[in-house]
């Protein structure tokens, strides 16, 4: 949707000669756009979010009670969270205290924002490593099968990968555990919370990082590669190897430029993977991340918590979407 | 004798083991470990680091709150003291309150606050203090079913260590209803400031966050000497978890980790596995107020159907003890003398018989996975039944819809509860007519009317036999059918000596808890 939206702002401006000014003008106007798509689109997101809960069997007050709490004081319970309301005004309440910082309280009684101020930065930090290493283990990996294709090291790159992306996070973080900590203690098995909310040493980050990676390394470089093979029969591409540029030469600086879109593109799905494979993982690691607070607060029927999680996150995947959208646009816009 | 045990499932398996497992008594093995027994003399010092459940989404800070973890209900438990505790001998022992008295008609009750007690920044504890922290109690939502019976305004202070609760009725049991949830407060603390609010607990607050804490010794605990410099409480989402960190030497104790974990630590020698019998009541609810179970006979065959061994053996891996229909199996005035309920597949064929049952029918036997083994039970029970010729179907539910759609009104679930506790907690609680939890929607004249002896009567003889009596209704006639009491499981390091032996709420008494050399 907002891809189309780029290119055809694209295509309607090409014509106008480009001063410096209009140029940057226009790129903002067109972040600005796609900005308001994205909250808009987030927006139904956790409107879909209430909705669900509301389907659910039960409620927070139910699912919070106390085995000896009587129908009567669960009822009131219900009051005291405002429950009994319709499902749109408490969303309505929700979204308009939403600017404000304001994320509601849990079923409780906790302020929402104190209950994901420490899990959020553990689990940005979590996925933005994972996020970092998938890029560099895939843009490497990728690019090294590239250079010789239906080379040795293409055909055991496209192999591992295709199993690498096949395996869940469940089965890579058992088989991490039992080979890096339970077997050989090399790793802390579980991440231990220093007195500041964030894991106690580092090393309880490799385990977790590693478990959400491997399958989205897989992935990520089967399309490096892939948008690597596209580019090699460019015509600019032909032209740099028939100049009798070095095949390394030729891949960075001629190829890869032309393959940017699609692997931003590619790494970007993988933000959403990432963060979705973060509640099996941190719960497997014990990892003090969002994850786990969105696990028991499904449980409880816990709207706000809920939709605090999710607009969290979601908020941090449309900015890497956007990302991902302006480097596609300014490849693209580069080219003639 | 743990060894043995786990040995012989490992062989066998299953039910190849049963005849071998036969042969170990259940729930005394847990005295073979050091942990939980006083080993020498206790050394003072170190850092206990102690694993124990609870989901980040649910934590709360607020002594008198909904717990819902057992991690947030641990540190509340050791920074603040309730009035009474749970005992071994005894079902209710002291804690911030000395002694306790009551009036000759049973409904004045006065307890008196243990000297020297002082709050964690030095100010002595006053009757004051009390008054306003039950009072404050007695007005959250489940402050009615907390505090049964006794209105706010009859909780009151006489002079300054004497504190008086009158109760709407006459009540012999009223202690135990202080036992749980009366922390104790300063008076006048805000809601802003519970979190900061100094306790009268073994252990003070250091850091809190996201559920993670780490407590530090009160030297002037009123309760005596504290052994450890520091407790250090990590929350984890998931037993296997918490077990994975034990094994790996990042915790010292895994506090309530269950039979699963305890089978993946059984291998390690150096890991004590330390058992808590009477744990866990996981019984098959059958409603007594209509439907297929109304008739009692009905019931009571179905009480013989059940292979209670086998139960214990493949759904609590061995890890509890055969019951016998009756709730509160670790109250010392458990009526060990009523005889065993064995399986009787001729005698419930016929009792059947006579109340016309329906056996062409398939009956749906609603369970749920909220702990280990609930569904599993469910399974099995289905299995036995089927061998008497009685067509059960298990249904399982995610735990909402249950709470909504089945308990208290199914005609055939699975429940558990945590809290083992007296057996007249659970008349009153589960069984009396009315009763807020009364999950078969039972109502028995006869009982009534026992329970309610029980609990106006002074004398301890008489009360005693009442009390009998009670337990001999309950058996032959309630809608439970109760084959089984899980062990609690605590996984501890090889240093851990004197973990609290108590089912329930009692695990969280590491006041006396010390680490050797």
């Amino acid at each position: 949707m907002s891809e189309a939206a780029i290119e055809g702002a694209e295509a309607a401006a090409a014509p106008a000669a480009p001063s410096a000014l209009r140029r940057s003008l226009r790129a903002v106007g067109r972040a600005g756009v796609v900005l308001a798509k994205r909250a808009l689109m987030l927006a139904v997101l956790l409107a879909v979010v209430f909705a669900a809960i509301e389907l659910l069997p039960g409620d927070a007050a139910s699912a919070t009670s106390e085995r000896g709490e009587s129908a009567a004081d669960t009822a009131a319970r219900r009051h005291l969270l405002g429950l009994d309301r319709p499902v749109w005004e408490r969303f309505g309440d929700w979204m308009t205290a939403l600017p404000t910082g304001d994320l509601g309280t849990s079923a409780r009684g906790e302020r929402v924002t104190d209950l994901l101020s420490a899990p959020f930065p553990n689990t940005l930090l979590l996925g933005a490593t994972a996020f970092a290493v998938t890029l560099a283990a895939a843009l490497a990996l990728g690019c090294w099968a590239a250079l010789r294709p239906g080379g040795a090291v293409d055909r055991i790159v496209g192999f591992a990968s295709g199993i690498a992306l096949a395996l869940p996070e469940f089965v890579v973080s058992i088989g991490l555990l039992l080979v890096l900590s339970l077997w050989t203690g090399l790793l802390p098995a579980v991440t231990l919370t220093a007195p500041d909310g964030s894991p106690a040493s580092w090393t309880m980050l490799v385990m977790p990082v590693l478990a959400l990676a491997v399958p989205q390394i897989g992935w990520n470089a089967r399309i490096v590669r892939g948008a690597l093979a596209d580019q090699a029969g460019a015509p600019h591409v032909t032209a740099a190897r028939l100049d009798g540029l070095s095949p390394r030469r030729v891949l960075l600086r001629h190829a890869l430029p032309g393959a940017w879109p699609a692997i931003a593109t590619g790494a970007a799905t993988s933000t959403g993977m990432l963060l979705g494979g973060a509640v099996v993982v941190e719960t497997l690691f014990n990892y003090p991340g969002l994850g786990t607070v969105l696990a028991g607060a499904v449980a409880d029927r816990d709207t706000p918590v809920i939709a605090g999680v999710v607009a969290c996150t979601g908020a941090v995947i449309s900015l890497v979407l956007l990302g991902a959208d302006l480097i596609r646009a300014r490849t693209l816009g580069a080219r003639p | 004798m743990n060894w043995t045990r786990r040995q012989a499932l490992g062989a066998g398996g299953g039910i190849g083991a049963a005849v071998l497992l036969a042969a170990c008594g259940g729930g005394k093995d847990a005295s073979s470990s050091p942990a939980d027994s006083a080993g020498g003399a206790p050394r003072k010092g170190g850092t206990l680091r102690i694993g124990a459940l609870g989901r980040s989404s649910a934590t709360t800070r607020d002594p008198h709150g909904n717990q819902g973890n057992e991690s947030d209900y641990l540190i509340i438990a050791l920074v603040y003291d309730t009035l009474t505790a749970p005992g071994l001998k005894d079902n209710t022992v002291g804690r911030l309150a000395s002694g306790w008295k009551a009036s000759d008609d049973l409904k004045t009750w006065r307890f008196t606050i243990a000297k020297g007690a002082t709050f964690h920044d030095g100010s002595p504890v006053t009757a004051d203090d009390v008054v306003w922290s039950l009072r404050r109690l007695r007005n959250t939502p489940a402050g009615a079913a907390r505090l049964p019976g006794i209105k706010a305004e009859n909780i009151t202070a006489d002079g300054k260590d004497t504190v008086v609760l009158v109760s709407d009725y006459a009540n012999a049991e009223l202690p135990l209803l202080t036992r749980l949830s009366t922390f104790v407060l300063k008076k006048d603390t805000a809601d802003k400031d519970i979190v900061k609010a100094p306790g009268t607990g073994p252990f003070k607050l250091d850091w809190f966050r996201g559920g993670n804490a780490r407590l530090l010794r009160n030297d002037k605990w009123h309760g005596g000497q504290v052994h450890l410099d520091a407790i250090e409480v990590t929350m984890f989402e998931s037993p296997q978890a918490m077990a994975n960190a034990l094994l790996g030497g990042q915790i010292d104790v895994a506090s309530n980790a269950g039979a699963v974990a305890a089978r993946t630590a059984a291998s390690r020698k150096d890991i004590q596995v330390v058992r808590r019998p009477n744990d866990m009541a996981m019984p098959i609810v059958m409603r007594t107020a209509d439907g297929p179970f109304a008739d009692v006979r009905v019931r009571e065959a179905m009480k013989l159907v059940v292979d209670r061994e086998a139960m214990v053996k493949q759904v609590l891996s061995g890890y509890g003890t055969v019951a016998n229909d009756i709730l509160g199996t670790g109250d010392p005035a458990y009526a060990k003398d009523i005889p065993q309920r064995k399986r009787d597949l001729a005698k419930a064929k016929k009792l059947l018989e006579e109340a016309n049952f329906d056996f062409s029918k398939t009956y749906e036997l609603i369970t749920t996975e909220d702990i280990p083994g609930l569904a599993e039970s469910a399974t099995l029970f289905a299995h036995q039944a089927r061998e008497a010729g009685i067509k059960v179907e298990v249904v399982k539910q995610e735990s909402g819809a249950f709470y909504d759609k089945t308990w208290l009104k199914g005609e055939f679930y699975t429940t558990y509860w945590g809290t083992n506790d007296s057996v007249v907690f659970f008349a009153s609680k589960t069984m009396v007519t009315g009763a807020g939890q009364n999950e078969a929607g039972w109502s028995e004249k006869d009982f009534d009317d026992t329970y309610r002896k029980v609990i106006g009567t002074a004398d301890k003889k008489e009360r005693a036999t009442s009390l009998r009596e009670l337990q001999q209704i309950e058996y032959d006639k309630s809608g439970y059918l109760l084959w089984g009491m899980a062990d609690g499981i605590d996984l501890a390091g090889p240093k851990v000596r004197n973990l609290p032996k108590l089912p329930g709420y009692g695990r969280v008494q590491l006041e006396n808890v010390w680490l050797a050399r």
